[in-house]
């Protein structure tokens, strides 16, 4: 079986510094990188020669691109069963198409996604994030921060960018480091976070968030209550509820990041709670914004 | 129908929805050409639009879709590739983030030699020529936001926060850019003039307010002002942009998959705006096969009551492999909805009673048997030339051969196609044995192979 890592960040996180200091760890494994820069420079040539991985690119747009995510496809029907793959979506590469890929389809079934990394530049992320909407969508689909470059940080940059961060996922777990450095202990950090294994992330500090319970109609369909969700999901950690659907019945509702799954129950009857779908956000997104639109779209379906 | 687009696009009540292949290097896989070919070559181009206009039977196409032309003009680096248009790789206005970016001069601005713009420009003319009486013709822009993108770099969304004023005169040059182009594109004969920015998508409703919307107002209203119909093409989960892009006042929006449509429509309808999408480019179009196509089109279709302010269209460019079968089933569906509505309900039937079908002993055959798989040949283009090809070699060999044509319409076909094992629609066989597939032959490869099936008989 493949393992599939995905690596995002925006300009200047320090991919290349990091790249160096991560493919280590999987000394004697073959491993593939498949790069999707859309507006980037590329992967430093002197890594390259010094790892030998095999490269894949993909050109000509952007994986966030429904008609360019044939491309990547491409690439992974070329992936063999037993390799280590690296998908680095960097700069304003959404990974969000990556993600739902591996959610919703069992269309790689000899690859298993292993989870996320976002690389944050220290100094430059409050601007990023302000503006591009893809540095919320990669630190939305990620699983591990990695907090790059610190030492070139003012403590008032650093604070920001760690309040950006803990703000719209107080759930991560954040690594500081300089030059790329990574704990020998990153993969059991990231596989922790990935399975949901709380206990077991030294790192993740508060979880101050907030939660928020709207009411679903049970006229909605589950396309239309996929669609709903992924509206406001980018501003969320997670998003639950058993939700009654006119099309499937009674379905669990679950977004981690933002990806949204719907699985149908067959419960002998609809729990007491059935219809409430409970939204965990960090303190600092724009989540009430972007819900009030998702609930002006689908207003006919929201008590 | 071309009338049939335009009516729409003027917001009318439409007997059906127009269709709109977005076949952008798609075209050029129909022919056998690189991407690269097709969009450096006037004749390979025109060549392989005109296959998009024959087998697809478009109320509308785009003529080049390739959204670095005006960038390649502007001093950016392409990559070019075989199976997808190019991409930038260089940024001219990159350097330091702690820097604003240097807005280029007007005189900058690509005249109608800059480029590959003559090349654009010959295509256009020579397929409005061809075509352009009974097709609305596209000509794609690259929107301003991601053209400046594609001359600063990523450097562009530090400058939205630095340097605001900087970066907004970018933008104005970016939208003179788009201005001109439109203008050289109308000149050109194209009815409609689409305003491709994938990457509108990628920043807040806040930031479209204070960036996009006055350039995209301007755009549009210089377009109508020239005569010219607009869209506004985004790529990627646009869905809280909607509005705003609707507030620009476009004649129509196309959206891709990641929008539900049919609440996006309901927004659209608001403003009067026709909305195009929404077919998944991978999943139904590449991957899926051709009763995944039909299904998925004429399911849309039903969905979408009023057929007012709609256009049936992929959700953006398609890839360059989609399986010409498969929009071949799209096409049928647009065109045919109530008849491919009934072939889709036959595909669905779970288990087809193929009994009662017998099949020719090809073993025991005195001549060549020439089987012609179709949608319906009275209906669907491809399936057209596919039974023209068979009519054409029926009179060259005469009685030599056999022929009969299979029409899926006919539910007892579906019973017959599923004992055959008939992959996709039109196909054609000879004694038994699938020969052609989706592909229409040359008149000399279908005598070729005709000829070789007629040796056996002799030996």
């Amino acid at each position: 079986m493949s393992r599939l890592y995905l690596i995002t960040g925006f300009l200047g996180a320090g991919k290349t510094t990091f790249l160096r200091r991560f493919l280590p760890l999987f000394s004697g494994e073959k491993i593939r990188l498949i790069i999707n820069e859309f507006g980037e420079a590329g992967v430093d040539g002197t890594l390259l020669k010094e790892l030998s991985p095999v490269l894949e690119e993909i050109s000509g747009g952007s994986v966030f691109c429904a008609c360019r995510l044939d491309q990547f496809e491409k690439a992974l029907s070329q992936c063999g069963v037993d390799e280590t793959i690296l998908v680095e979506a960097s700069g304003l590469s959404d990974p969000t198409g990556v993600r739902r890929l591996f959610a919703k389809t069992i269309r790689f079934p000899h690859i298993t996604y292993m989870g996320g990394i976002c690389l944050v530049d220290a100094v430059r992320f409050p601007k990023v994030y302000a503006t591009a909407r893809s540095s919320v969508r990669q630190l939305a689909a990620s699983d591990v921060a990695v907090l790059n470059k610190i030492d070139k940080a003012n403590p008032e940059q650093l604070e920001k960018t760690r309040e950006l961060i803990r703000g719209q996922r107080p759930d991560i777990p954040i690594v500081e480091t300089s030059f790329g450095q990574i704990p020998h202990n990153f993969l059991e950090i990231l596989a922790a976070s990935q399975q949901g294994d709380r206990e077991n992330l030294p790192q993740v500090a508060d979880l101050s968030s907030r939660k928020t319970t709207i009411t679903i109609r049970p006229e909605i369909s589950v396309y239309e209550l996929s669609k709903f969700i992924e509206m406001f999901a980018e501003e969320t950690y997670r998003v639950k509820g058993l939700i009654q659907t006119r099309d499937r019945g009674l379905v669990l509702a679950d977004c981690v990041g933002n990806v949204v799954s719907v699985t149908p129950m067959n419960l002998p009857e609809p729990p007491e709670n059935t219809g409430k779908l409970t939204i965990l956000s960090g303190p600092k997104t724009h989540l009430t914004q972007a819900l009030k639109t998702a609930c002006t779209w689908y207003r006919q379906y929201i008590t | 129908m071309k009338d049939l687009l335009i009516r729409s696009l003027h917001h009318e009540k439409v007997e059906r929805a127009p269709w709109v292949p977005f076949a952008g290097v798609h075209a050029a896989y129909l022919k056998g050409y690189t991407a690269t070919e097709m969009l450096t070559d006037a004749d390979k181009a025109v060549e392989s639009l005109l296959e998009v206009n024959r087998l697809y039977k478009p109320d509308g196409q785009p003529v080049i879709f390739d959204l670095q032309i005006e960038a390649e003009c502007l001093g950016c680096d392409l990559t070019w590739a075989d199976d997808c248009p190019p991409s930038v790789s260089s940024h001219p206005l990159d350097g330091s983030d702690e820097e604003p970016p240097e807005v280029p001069c007007d005189c900058k601005i690509p005249q109608k030699t800059s480029g590959r713009i003559p090349y654009v420009l010959e295509v256009m003319r020579r397929m409005k020529e061809a075509v352009g009486d009974t097709t609305a013709l596209y000509g794609l822009i690259c929107g301003p936001f991601t053209l400046a993108s594609h001359l600063r770099g990523n450097n562009l969304f530090t400058d939205m926060y630095d340097f605001e004023d900087e970066v907004a005169e970018l933008f104005t040059f970016c939208k003179k850019v788009c201005i001109r182009m439109a203008d050289y594109y109308l000149e050109a004969g194209m009815d409609v003039i689409a305003m491709v920015d994938p990457l509108i998508s990628q920043i807040s409703t806040g930031h479209f307010q204070q960036f996009m919307a006055e350039p995209y107002t301007e755009i549009f209203d210089h377009i109508r002002k020239a005569g010219g119909l607009s869209s506004f093409f985004v790529c990627g989960d646009a869905t809280r942009n909607i509005e705003a892009m609707c507030l620009t006042k476009p004649d129509s929006i196309s959206v891709d998959e990641n929008v539900n449509l049919l609440a996006a429509k309901e927004i659209t309808d608001r403003y009067n705006i026709t909305l195009g999408g929404n077919i998944p480019l991978t999943s139904i179009m590449l991957l899926g096969n051709q009763q995944d196509n039909m299904k998925f089109a004429v399911d849309l279709l039903d969905s979408v009551k009023d057929k007012t302010n709609f256009i049936l269209a992929p959700g953006c460019d398609m890839p360059y492999a989609v399986p010409v079968e498969n929009c071949i089933g799209v096409a049928q569906a647009a065109l045919e909805t109530d008849a491919v509505r009934e072939m889709v309900k036959n595909y669905q039937t779970a288990q087809v009673d193929t009994s009662n079908v017998v099949l020719p002993d090809y073993a025991s055959l005195k001549k060549p048997l020439v089987e012609v798989c179709t949608l319906d040949s009275a209906q669907c283009a491809a399936c057209g030339y596919m039974m023209g090809a068979a009519n054409e070699a029926k009179a060259t060999f005469g009685d030599a051969i056999d022929m009969v044509e299979y029409k899926y319409i006919y539910k007892e076909n579906v019973a017959r196609f599923v004992k055959m094992g008939v992959p996709n629609l039109p196909s054609l066989y000879i004694d038994g044995e699938l020969k052609f597939r989706s592909i229409i032959p040359a008149k000399s490869e279908l005598e070729a192979a005709i000829r070789e099936a007629l040796a056996k008989y002799q030996a």
